[in-house]
């Protein structure tokens, strides 16, 4: 039996904060050390540390494990054994979601091209908080809301289905605000592509099945919203498009 | 303590606690001495024009006949004004209740009588350092002309030049510059009177019994002696004799070498001091700033926030007391400082007024340690501004928060919520990460509604943010502390209020606008 799993690889700060924050959405959380033994000693969490090398030995690792719906995290404080290992990692399992550690752009580069589906420049996204904290403080407080509380007002992705009644329409037609209470960001279309809702081009793009919308809403604006147009749908993030 | 001692030193304590009287003191001192003060450009200038009208005054009076108002303007009004200005630089230069009170105080816990007249006397002698101070004395002596009558007296109006010193800075820059190399100056001056003084002895000796000779008084000689050795040599008074002629030739070597010599030690003493002058009008330049951050530690994290800031027009000054990354700040576009962030001192020095003039104060440096110690050193001199720190630790959180950190960004907790997000909702975590960093050239923005706009826009429906293809996200009710999502139209906007629209950056501009506009309507 295939297992849903979530692969960290380093054993520090950051794989611990990962695995906390995702524990909840794998059916395992594992993380993998090159210094099992003396990381096991320290460990103090309760996750399982295995053993890992950079060879090209990764049948321990890839025993049971569902890549499709799986994820790795890279996150070894040497960039360039990081990057060593999201090569590896793509080069042996082609459908495994790959999110890397950055230190640096040019790191963040190197990573996206050794094949990670997502890398997370960790200098630039904390500057970005920071000023974000500084010059929009309401931004920054309405937006982690969204993201990371727990709060009323949520952020989700609609795909639309065959049988709702805006297939035809255009976008601008739609009473979002006062029929839904919601307001729509962005939309996903069905080869992948996307866009910001916010250009005339868009705004007159015809309704077609398959098209997503980023939305934000109350849940239960959400929810009526649902009912009518689609339902809400984990999409494959590698398939957004910048 | 006799009744008179005590009567004195009552009124001196009367005096020193007077709220009005320190008021009074401490304005004129800022009008006079203090360059943070926003009168005193305007007092200076005043001061430099009466210096030019002086001068101007009285080279018009050598070939033209002056109207009698503006003789009386020069000789009693500026004058009259410039003793004022003496005088009032007599009285703040230093505070003799102060030295009263000190006295005594220091008199009583030695348990001694108090002597008014050792207070007296230290009174005396810190008026009096005042007066024969340079600057004082030049303010003295350009008071002068006002005894006009004194024909002589009347070029004292040229002392007044001199008073510039006092209101250009640029001109005290020079002056402390060339005084860093005083000793080479005065080793200088030693070499060349020397030279002129025994060249314009040969001279004489060697010329004055010449009939064909200009040279005829040891005042010609010494005359003919700088002349030379100043190489400026205007050939009026020459050596005739050969001897004379031989003179001539160390003199003029000596000239040449004292001239190169004069100008290496003013070109040293500027390089030398080059670094220190950039700094110190740097400090002036922030000592002007109305708000700035303030970014303490210049490490990879306050580098990209620098630049982020930086990018939004907003001013940044670096402290660190590391000379490679403050010198990478520099590099990087930024005013920086190589001052320790951790350090009271270092805020005293430059001036920086943390309650007003600093909007945040950002504590970057990758080490808890040092960000919990500059946030202790900021929060012993203000309790109020604001202090955002990088919490590289989780376990230290609570030592920042107790030092005084009002924000604090951890960012391995910031990578775990990532992380969560990028696996449960990735497309919406994009659109939100692409609207925060303005990629498509559509961005959120914050509206701030004032008293004006919410006089004349009362109601959402009123905004008309639609015909400016910009959404309207919600409004921050900041008295509430509340955001309210997508609000109705018939949703009232109060003073304090924000919009947060999301839009392409253009149409918000003239959205902006069209609000402004829609107010003066």
């Amino acid at each position: 039996m295939k297992t849903k799993m979530a692969l960290i690889f380093g054993y520090n700060d950051y794989a611990l904060e990962i695995g906390n924050n995702i524990r909840d959405k794998y059916d395992e959380v594992v993380i993998y050390s090159l210094h099992r033994e003396q990381d096991s000693l320290n460990n103090r969490s309760n996750f399982e540390i295995r053993s890992f090398d950079l060879s090209d030995h990764w049948e321990g690792v890839s025993e049971n494990v569902d890549f499709e719906n799986s994820i790795a995290f890279c996150v070894l404080e040497d960039n360039a054994e990081n990057i060593f290992l999201t090569i590896s990692l793509r080069s042996l399992f082609s459908q495994l979601h790959i999110i890397a550690l950055s230190n640096n752009k040019e790191t963040a580069n190197k990573l996206q091209m050794a094949g990670a589906n997502r890398v997370i420049p960790l200098v630039q996204t904390t500057a970005e908080m920071i000023s974000e904290m500084l010059e929009k403080p309401i931004v920054k407080e309405v937006f982690h809301s969204i993201l990371f509380d727990s709060g009323e007002l949520k952020i989700t992705q609609i795909k639309l289905n065959a049988s709702n009644d805006y297939l035809g329409k255009e976008i601008s037609q739609i009473d979002w605000k006062y029929k839904f209470g919601v307001i729509p960001l962005a939309i996903v279309h069905e080869d992948t592509s996307s866009d910001f809702i916010y250009s005339s081009k868009i705004r007159h793009h015809t309704i077609k099945e398959g098209d997503m919308f980023v939305i934000v809403g109350y849940e239960t604006c959400i929810s009526d919203f649902e009912k009518v147009v689609g339902g809400r749908c984990d999409v494959n993030w590698c398939n957004w498009s910048r | 303590m006799n009744f008179f001692a005590r009567l004195i030193v009552d009124i001196a304590y009367f005096i020193h606690t007077s709220d009005a009287y320190q008021h009074k003191k401490r304005f004129f001192y800022d009008l006079l001495e203090n360059n943070r003060f926003k009168y005193k450009k305007f007092f200076d200038f005043l001061m430099i024009i009466l210096i030019f009208l002086s001068v101007f005054i009285l080279i018009a009076e050598v070939k033209h006949e002056v109207p009698q108002y503006i003789k009386f303007f020069n000789i009693y009004v500026i004058s009259i004004i410039f003793f004022i200005e003496y005088i009032l630089r007599f009285w703040i230069s230093s505070s003799v209740c102060e030295i009263i009170i000190a006295k005594s105080e220091h008199d009583t816990m030695l348990g001694r009588e108090f002597s008014l007249s050792r207070a007296i006397l230290k009174v005396i002698k810190a008026k009096l350092s005042f007066i024969f101070s340079f600057k004082a004395i030049i303010d003295l002596l350009a008071i002068l002309p006002f005894f006009h009558e004194l024909r002589l007296l009347r070029l004292f109006v040229l002392f007044r030049v001199f008073k510039l010193f006092r209101y250009a800075t640029s001109f005290q820059t020079f002056s402390s510059v060339l005084s860093t190399k005083k000793f080479e100056f005065i080793m200088l001056l030693m070499f060349a009177s020397i030279v002129v003084f025994v060249s314009s002895v040969l001279v004489y000796v060697m010329e004055a019994n010449n009939p064909d000779s200009p040279v005829n008084t040891l005042f010609d000689a010494l005359y003919w002696s700088i002349v030379t050795i100043s190489t400026v040599g205007y050939g009026d008074v020459t050596a005739v004799t050969t001897e004379g002629r031989i003179v001539a030739m160390f003199v003029i070597i000596a000239g040449v070498s004292v001239l190169a010599f004069t100008t290496s030690i003013v070109v040293s003493a500027f390089t030398e001091k080059l670094d220190e002058i950039k700094e110190t009008k740097i400090i002036e330049d922030i000592r002007k700033l109305k708000k700035f951050y303030l970014i303490c530690g210049y490490e990879h994290v306050a580098q990209e926030v620098a630049k982020k800031l930086a990018h939004s027009m907003t001013t940044v000054i670096v402290l660190d007391e590391d000379e490679h990354r403050i010198a990478h700040a520099k590099r990087d576009g930024l005013v920086a400082l190589n001052y320790d962030p951790g350090d009271t001192q270092s805020y005293k020095k430059i001036g920086i007024e943390l309650g007003t003039q600093v909007k945040s104060v950002l504590c970057l440096r990758e080490s808890d340690v040092e960000n919990v110690y500059t946030t202790l050193t900021i929060r012993s001199i203000n309790k109020d501004v604001n202090i955002v720190s990088l919490l590289m630790d989780d376990t230290n959180r609570k030592k920042l928060s107790f030092a005084g950190v009002n924000e604090i960004l951890y960012p391995k907790g910031l990578v775990g919520m990532i992380s969560k997000e990028l696996i449960g909702r990735p497309v919406a975590f994009e659109v939100i990460h692409a609207l925060r960093n303005d990629y498509y050239g559509v961005n959120i923005e914050e509206i701030l509604v004032d008293d004006r706009m919410s006089q004349k826009i009362v109601y959402v429906k009123e905004l008309n943010n639609t015909k400016f293809r910009v959404v309207l996200l919600g409004i921050y009710k900041k008295d509430k502390k509340r955001f309210f999502f997508n609000p109705i139209d018939e949703t009232t906007l109060e003073s304090g209020d924000y919009l947060l629209v999301i839009g392409k950056i253009i149409f918000i501009k003239e959205f902006e606008k069209y609000l402004h506009k829609k107010i003066k309507s």
